[in-house]
């Protein structure tokens, strides 16, 4: 017999499919030829977008401590760039996490491009030193808005982790930015998150007998700096530096990375995990990787990397043999 | 830097769950994660069955678990 209680869970589970028949919904088809597909973008979209409008963009604004303290540590670098810019092409800005630091003795302009339109408009023009542009626009595909040879600087602050193509995009900025240009980024390099990938991998092992992708594959420091030789840029600089938060336990960093609109965005991952798994993962997050004060650390490693476009004017090694001095008469 | 914390408003089953797994059931999720941690490097399903089933029974008592453990299987229904 049906009682109302029964009657609420049954429409509670419809209300629940329909929200998972809309985050599958895809237009990438497997088996296409091209570059090779983990994430998928269009939900990689919604997820942000649901983030950043979710209670009037408040839960969003709370977990911006990650973007924000790499963006600090990027606009360092960037502000030791001895030159001024026209314009500053801000590539996944967000809500400007990055742009809101630049400073107007060095920029004049900033053009902040997302693929979400919502984190884009998150917050005011009033909190931004710098005039802003806003676009919304996939990463992926640069070139289809922003002309060959047009920028003197392009940055991009924590977005290229959810990029399918990072070699693809890397040759696209390089195509974008003047000679002479300079592109500075920071991503999250592949220790990012390894509590909670080794934590969800041994509870998946031991609850359910395998294991499905939960936290994305991302670059390893090592291979940044043959992209970017590949891409074509020149002056190469590689370093690599970790954030470390720590957690009351293992739910609030899953409800965290939600809010930034981290969530998995993996093609054919599952839409449900088991709880029983997600309990069996936080006892072990907890056991593995817990400190002695009871909390549990989160480890992001983030990758910064500057590379310049090659142009004529730029300093140059000297031909081979052509050194006067022996280096003997020196040493 | 603090994270925000936003299991304290436990309303819906999983925050339920993720309130009485870190705080009710504590010594037993500890014993789960010790089973684990001392065989880590070679982790089989069942491994810590005994384990798990003692915190799986403590979580079900403080969340009243089963009913959304049903709840998921008749979603399963659906697909």
């Amino acid at each position: 017999m049906l009682t109302t209680r029964a009657v609420q869970r049954a429409s509670r589970i419809l209300r629940h499919s329909r929200y998972l028949a809309s985050v599958s919904s895809s237009s990438i088809n497997p088996t296409s030829v091209g570059p090779f597909q983990v994430f998928d973008r269009n939900v990689k979209r919604l997820q942000k977008d649901r983030a950043a409008s979710h209670d009037g963009g408040e839960r969003s604004r709370t977990v911006d401590y990650v973007r924000d303290e790499v963006a600090e540590r990027m606009i360092e670098r960037f502000l030791d760039i001895k030159r001024n810019f026209n314009s500053v092409l801000d590539l996944g800005s967000g809500a400007g996490h990055f742009s809101k630091l630049l400073e107007t003795e060095q920029t004049q302009k900033v053009m902040m491009l997302d693929l979400s339109e919502h984190m884009l408009n998150r917050d005011q023009d009033t909190e931004f030193e710098v005039p802003v542009e806003r676009e919304a626009l996939d990463e992926e595909k640069l070139l289809e808005s922003i002309p060959r040879n047009s920028q003197d600087a392009i940055v991009s602050c924590l977005s290229l982790h959810w990029v399918n193509d990072l070699p693809g995009v890397l040759v696209q900025i390089k195509e974008a930015l003047k000679p002479d240009g300079v592109f500075m980024g920071a991503l999250f390099g592949g220790d990012t998150l390894f509590e909670l990938r080794t934590a969800l991998q041994l509870a998946e092992v031991e609850r359910e007998g395998g294991i499905s992708p939960h936290i994305s594959p991302m670059a390893d420091p090592r291979d940044m700096s043959n992209l970017m030789g590949r891409a074509g840029f020149t002056l190469l600089t590689v370093d690599v530096d970790e954030v470390r938060i720590g957690y009351p336990s293992m739910w609030e960093l899953l409800d965290d990375l939600r809010d930034m609109g981290e969530s998995n965005a993996i093609i054919g991952r599952r839409h449900l995990i088991h709880r029983d798994t997600l309990a069996a993962a936080s006892a072990i997050y907890k056991e593995l990787h817990g400190e002695e004060d009871g909390t549990v650390p989160a480890t992001f490693q983030v990758i910064y990397i500057i590379g310049w476009k090659p142009a004529p004017s730029q300093p140059l090694p000297l031909e081979r043999g052509s050194g006067a001095t022996n280096l003997k008469d020196v040493l | 830097m603090q994270p925000s914390s936003s299991v304290s408003t436990a309303t819906t089953p999983l925050r339920r769950l993720a309130l009485h797994s870190t705080t009710t059931c504590a010594t037993h999720a500890s014993a789960y994660g010790k089973c684990i941690v001392a065989t880590y490097t070679d982790v089989q399903k069942d491994t810590c069955k005994a384990e798990f089933e003692k915190f799986g029974a403590c979580l079900r008592e403080a969340v009243c678990y089963v009913p959304f453990d049903l709840f998921f299987r008749k979603l399963s229904l659906f697909r």
